[in-house]
């Protein structure tokens, strides 16, 4: 599967950029050139050798900040989409196999979930359990869980309906065994395709909720929260928005691209695309003569 | 002068109409906590002044005009982008109707916009201001502070200084012709003081009870007090009509006084649209035909929105300044009586130790908060009152000088090792005020975590933290500060019921000291001299009353921490 996504160029692209974010996350705070959160009398200066992306409005490296808070987004955009992993797809297999009331129930839980409006619920359990980014992602974790519910319960329905899997349980397969050996390998891709995604909406709304400044406890640096500071101070720096937004708009593009990419290739449609794409290259190699009919 | 009868041309603009309803929709749903929320604990803040629930600011409004609302704003922020987009048309349709009716109109935004319209509610200080459209007051101040005859045309006490009469103007009606007299003054005081949800029956302990008399107001007192005309302004005694009043959840919906502009239309929280109140006493020198009063959006959108003549009139932040500036506009500093301070309670450890309540003195630099928040435009400060005003204590100017070293000192005297003291500093909302403190006790030893609680003002007002911010906006009566700041139940004192030695004494004989009296600078300032030796206050600076207008309004009386708008003209009118 991996080597499959890795034959796509766009696949190779994401995958490069997302290493690097998440390099900024595991070594951001060692590569930081100067204390985040020292200040000093140069205020919100333009970019110079010193500081390579200028000051901010307490005199602040900008560049040391940016590279601190990588880390606070990159954990907490997994936290968003391991939690909606974890919460929607065990159900959403199981709903299948656990006969009608556990299915009718968690049904209109997925239902419930998501006529939540997940922004303002994260605002507001922040507000009833303390300002933390760990709660608020928990929340909204399991907030666009039911994506998962939906997705892996549709993947398990074709393959459980299925003549190969009727056949493997007359013949007295377990339904464990059949889960492990069958369905697995079925619903496995449309889930990691829906986890890629649901990683770059992850990054949206931990870049959201840290600009609203919740989750945050000052003066502790992310991307969400410079960029919401630097608007405060367009007139004197205009182009300081740009990074953090770039930093963003970018690592959210690779996730999509990523997750186009496990789409491309999975199922038996991205089997003829790669077959197809090796086809052409192998043509390409023996050099043929154009063709004959003309262009 | 005849009141041209004209609708203003808003509603005629499709276009701005959908601007205006859409960032309207937008804002409340962003709020933490709505404005339905008010129960025991509002009670409990409005009763000592506070904003509102939606508006959890550190300070009385103006001295923070900058970081309660920073999250709203921040949300409008997401919000209004399109409103922003679509300025350019907007204010073609704006000039369009400009041009028609002729009239000199107003267009003030503001990121105070009043949460009640019920002056006895609302308890903010720089929502007053805009609440002093509708509202007039028995007196007014002038540009040294003094209090002036508003709708009271004279007054006087009697020998013992234990009575005043307020001559009131004859002939006056509120705006639902309700006459103005002094029953209603009677009506307003008693409202203040038993109104359930009264913000202000701190401020009236003096008044015992009130004689209505015609047009004569007779208020007798519980203490000789010299203060009540300046008590009895636009901050603690706006002039509500008695019959609007009996109501006070409509009053709050629909104000009905007898101020210079009368309501037209109120959209709550976003929009309050005023014309000229004709029968205002002094209507003759009141320019303005219309006013239309909105509620700021982001901090960053407001000077677009000026340049473009969306607005004529808006309160911005320091950090604006300068862009304000380059488009054109008027930037100034109306003068005031904001102080921001840092909230030390030494009830609790380790405040409890003198010697750490100094070395925090010792360790703050003023000068970073003036330079880095205000953008140059405030002042550092060490009083609740500007260099300058009667109550300013010079003898106390620089009493504890920034000095990280004897901070130092003083901690190790205290037995605390460097990073022994570690704090958390509640506050309200985040406000770069806090990382400032932050960073300079980190430099003495101190380790203080800032914790942003969204309900700051229910352990705030309890008396409950270590260690907050605040500030004020000040008080037309210098006592009323004074008392507010170091009286054992100060709403700005987190120390309660401490109250420093021989403050007491000093606020009683100052109230006991006519205004005329030569003696009266002396013995403010020795008052002044007693509260400040409190150790449960350490001010820092003053942030700046800035103001950008557009240059067709003429300059404004630079009465302190008022907006009046006697004698202001609007372009050509």
């Amino acid at each position: 599967m991996v080597r499959r996504v890795l034959a796509l160029p766009s696949a190779r692209i994401a995958v490069a950029v997302l290493a690097v974010i998440a390099v900024l996350a595991a070594l951001g705070p060692l590569l930081a050139p100067q204390d985040p959160l020292a200040t000093s009398d140069n205020t919100l200066a333009a970019a110079s050798g010193a500081h390579w992306l200028g000051t901010d409005y307490l005199g602040r490296d900008v560049l040391s900040r940016l590279l601190d808070g990588s880390r606070v987004s990159v954990l907490g955009s997994l936290e968003v989409a391991l939690t909606a992993l974890l919460v929607g797809v065990v159900p959403g297999i199981l709903s299948v196999y656990l006969g009608r009331a556990f299915e009718w129930i968690t049904l209109r839980l997925a239902d419930t979930l998501v006529a939540l409006p997940f922004l303002l619920f994260a605002v507001a359990v922040v507000a009833l359990l303390g300002n933390g980014i760990t709660q608020a992602m928990l929340v909204t974790g399991v907030l666009v869980s039911p994506l998962f519910y939906r997705v892996s319960r549709a993947a398990t329905l074709a393959v459980a309906r299925s003549q190969y899997v009727e056949a493997a349980i007359v013949s007295g397969a377990s339904l464990g065994w059949v889960v492990r050996r069958h369905v697995w390998a079925k619903v496995l891709p449309p889930i990691a395709v829906a986890l890629a995604q649901t990683v770059g909406v992850g990054f949206v709304i931990v870049s959201s909720l840290t600009f609203l400044g919740i989750g945050v406890q000052p003066p502790d640096p992310t991307w969400g929260g410079l960029l919401a500071s630097d608007l405060g101070y367009l007139s004197h720096r205009p182009w300081a928005p740009l990074t953090p937004a770039l930093l963003i708009v970018v690592t959210v593009w690779a996730c999509n691209l990523l997750a186009d990419a496990v789409r491309d290739v999975s199922g038996e449609a991205g089997r003829a695309l790669l077959n197809n794409r090796r086809a052409r290259a192998n043509r390409l190699d023996k050099a043929d003569p154009a063709p004959a009919g003309g262009a | 002068m005849p009141v041209r009868p004209h609708r203003r041309a808003v509603r005629a603009c499709p276009l701005r109409r959908t601007t205006t309803s859409r960032g309207a929709a937008h804002r409340p749903g962003f709020r933490a906590r709505g404005p339905g929320t008010a129960g025991a604990l509002d009670e409990r803040i409005e009763m000592y002044g506070r904003p509102t629930p939606q508006r959890p600011g550190p300070k009385l409004p103006t001295a923070n005009l900058r970081s309660p609302h920073r999250r709203r704003l921040r949300a409008a922020a997401l919000g209004t982008a399109l409103a922003t987009i679509l300025v350019p048309a907007l204010s073609a349709c704006g000039g369009d109707t400009a041009a028609a009716s002729g009239n000199a109109t107003l267009k003030w935004t503001s990121s105070y916009f009043p949460t009640h319209w019920d002056p006895v509610v609302g308890g903010s200080g720089a929502q007053f201001r805009e609440l002093a459209l509708v509202y007039a007051s028995l007196t007014r101040t002038d540009e040294s502070g003094k209090a002036v005859p508003d709708l009271a045309k004279s007054w006087e006490y009697n020998a013992k200084g234990d009575q005043i009469t307020f001559h009131l103007r004859p002939g006056l009606k509120f705006s639902d012709g309700e006459p103005v007299d002094a029953a209603a003054v009677k009506a307003a005081i008693e409202r203040a003081k038993t109104q359930k949800n009264s913000a202000l029956f701190g401020d009236l302990t003096s008044i015992k009870s009130v004689t209505a008399n015609g047009l004569d107001a007779v208020v007798q007192l519980s203490q000789v007090d010299y203060q009540i005309p300046q008590l009895l302004g636009e901050r603690v005694l706006q002039i509500t009509s008695p019959k609007a009043a009996k109501s006070p959840e409509k009053l709050d919906q629909n104000p009905v006084g007898a101020g210079p502009f009368v309501v037209t239309q109120i959209v709550p929280g976003t929009k309050a649209v005023l014309k000229k109140n004709p029968d205002y006493w002094d209507a003759e020198n009141i320019h303005i035909d219309n006013v239309e009063l909105t509620s700021a959006p982001d901090a960053s959108t407001v000077v677009s929105g000026l340049q473009t003549g969306v607005y004529n009139f808006a309160d911005i932040r320091p950090s604006q300044a300068d862009a304000a500036k380059k488009a054109g506009l008027d930037v100034f500093v109306q003068p005031g009586f904001n102080a921001s301070n840092i909230s030390l309670n030494i009830n609790k450890a380790p405040f409890d130790n003198d010697k750490v309540v100094d070395a925090v003195r010792h360790a703050i630099n003023r000068q970073e908060f003036v330079d880095k928040l205000t953008f140059g435009y405030g002042e550092v400060t060490d009083q609740p009152f500007p260099k300058g005003y009667v109550a300013y204590d010079p003898a106390s100017e620089n009493a504890y000088a920034y000095d990280p070293a004897k901070s130092k000192q003083l901690l190790t005297e205290a037995g605390y090792k460097s990073g022994a003291i570690k704090l958390n500093l509640v506050i309200p909302a985040e406000d770069p005020q806090a990382e400032i403190v932050q960073s300079q006790l980190a430099k003495v030893g101190i380790t203080v975590t800032i914790k942003i609680d969204k309900n700051w003002s229910t352990p705030f007002f309890a008396k409950d933290l270590t260690f907050s911010l605040y500030g004020t906006t000040g008080r037309d009566s210098a006592v009323q500060t004074l008392t507010a700041h170091f009286g054992p139940n100060g709403p700005l004192n987190l120390s309660s019921p401490y109250e420093p030695a021989g403050f007491e004494a000093a606020v009683a004989k100052v109230r006991q000291t006519p205004l005329d009296s030569p003696d009266y600078t002396t013995v403010l300032q020795a008052a002044t001299r007693a509260g400040l030796r409190s150790k449960a206050l350490v001010f820092t600076y003053s942030q700046p009353n800035l103001i950008a207008k557009s240059k067709s309004i003429s300059g404004l009386p630079k009465n302190p921490a008022h907006i009046d708008w006697t004698g202001v003209t609007i372009g050509g009118s």
